[in-house]
């Protein structure tokens, strides 16, 4: 059940392996490059104890040990993409040992390439946008008491269905932001809204976007969100990044 | 306002776990998992269970929780709950006798 694995964290072109001295990945094990052809992976050492099939499997359930590797397998993502144009994979590739990474990536190298030249010189922005209120008109101010319980009812239903009028407002808003932007990036993608619980955010995610900027482009793009958010309540427009591409990392519709 | 310089949220593990976990490439390794079916989920269920009045707050009401209403109105709004519903009941009472 022992013996170790070979853990992939990206595709690169070719590089000289020293520009990754002191790099660490998984478990502090140093990163090394893997000859693949026209194209290099990145990997490291990893435990089968830790990362064979049927362990891995019960860990991918640890939120801690996820965490840990999710983080881990980021930084030398993080670093790679400060060193070069970088294909991030997602957590968890994990080959029986270097050779048959190699091959397997080889088999990709054109595809691979193709989208190296696309991610050339480009970088991810994640950009939210969340259904904050607006502040409290001066009509609705709290100086303004109801005079009942009955009152109070009356307004609330009227609240109530401002709000369900509202949401939809909401809704069309963060698809004017997603189309907005997307005419000052190279590529833009829709991700699911993340859930409150997982986002520690309260307020509900309308819009959960990224977008590939080159890096020429970047004043821009942050002109264009800014605008966006100034026209907006405070909080409701959050922009992340800049990340690896991981949300371009595709090879077959890039 | 505010406006809003580059905030790097890369910290955070939502995002790091969205981007690791849901996105990057996939190229299948020797060592089978089936990532694909945990996405997000597993980690969704584990911090809702974890929390699952607050997600209740977040999911349904959440803008009757806004830090800015006052204490006293919150009282209002609970006192008017019960109002609420004992109107409800009156309604009711009549259709059942009828």
């Amino acid at each position: 059940m022992s013996g170790s694995g070979t853990y992939l964290y990206a595709v690169t072109r070719p590089l000289a392996g020293s520009s990754l001295d002191g790099v660490r990945g998984i478990g502090g094990e140093p990163v090394r490059t893997v000859d693949a052809g026209e194209v290099a992976c990145v990997v490291s050492t990893v435990g089968l104890d830790e990362f064979g099939e049927e362990p891995l499997q019960r860990n991918l359930e640890d939120l801690a040990w996820l965490e840990r590797v999710a983080r881990e397998h980021d930084a030398v993502v993080q670093a790679l993409a400060d060193r070069t144009t970088v294909v991030p994979l997602r957590l968890g590739a994990v080959y029986v040992d270097d050779d048959s990474a190699a091959a397997r990536v080889a088999q990709l190298r054109t595809a691979a390439l193709a989208t190296l030249d696309v991610l050339d010189g480009r970088e991810e922005w994640g950009v939210k946008v969340y259904a904050v209120e607006p502040p409290v008109q001066n009509g609705t101010a709290p100086a303004d008491r109801p005079s009942s319980g009955l009152d109070y009812l009356r307004r609330r239903r009227g609240e109530l269905e401002r709000k369900a009028v509202d949401a939809q407002a909401l809704a069309r808003d963060a698809d004017a932001v997603f189309e907005d932007l997307r005419t000052v990036a190279v590529l833009a993608r829709r991700h699911r809204p993340q859930d409150p619980a997982l986002s520690g955010v309260k307020q509900p995610m309308l819009l959960n976007a990224a977008f590939l900027v080159g890096r020429d482009g970047r004043p821009e793009f942050h002109h264009a969100v800014d605008l966006l958010a100034q026209s907006r309540p405070d909080g409701a427009v959050v922009l992340t990044g800049p990340w690896p591409p991981y949300s371009f990392a595709t090879l077959d519709d890039p | 306002m505010t406006g809003i310089a580059p905030r790097n949220e890369s910290d955070g593990l939502a995002d790091v776990l969205e981007r690791v976990l849901d996105k990057g490439l996939v190229i299948a390794g020797d060592i089978q998992v089936n990532l694909l079916d945990i996405e997000l989920l597993t980690i969704k269920i584990r911090l809702l269970v974890a929390s699952v009045d607050k997600a209740k707050q977040m999911g349904i009401d959440w803008w009757e929780h806004d830090p800015s209403l006052s204490s006293s109105e919150r009282n209002l709004a609970a006192e008017n709950e019960r109002l609420r519903r004992r109107l409800g009941e009156l309604h009711a009472a009549p259709e059942a006798e009828a």
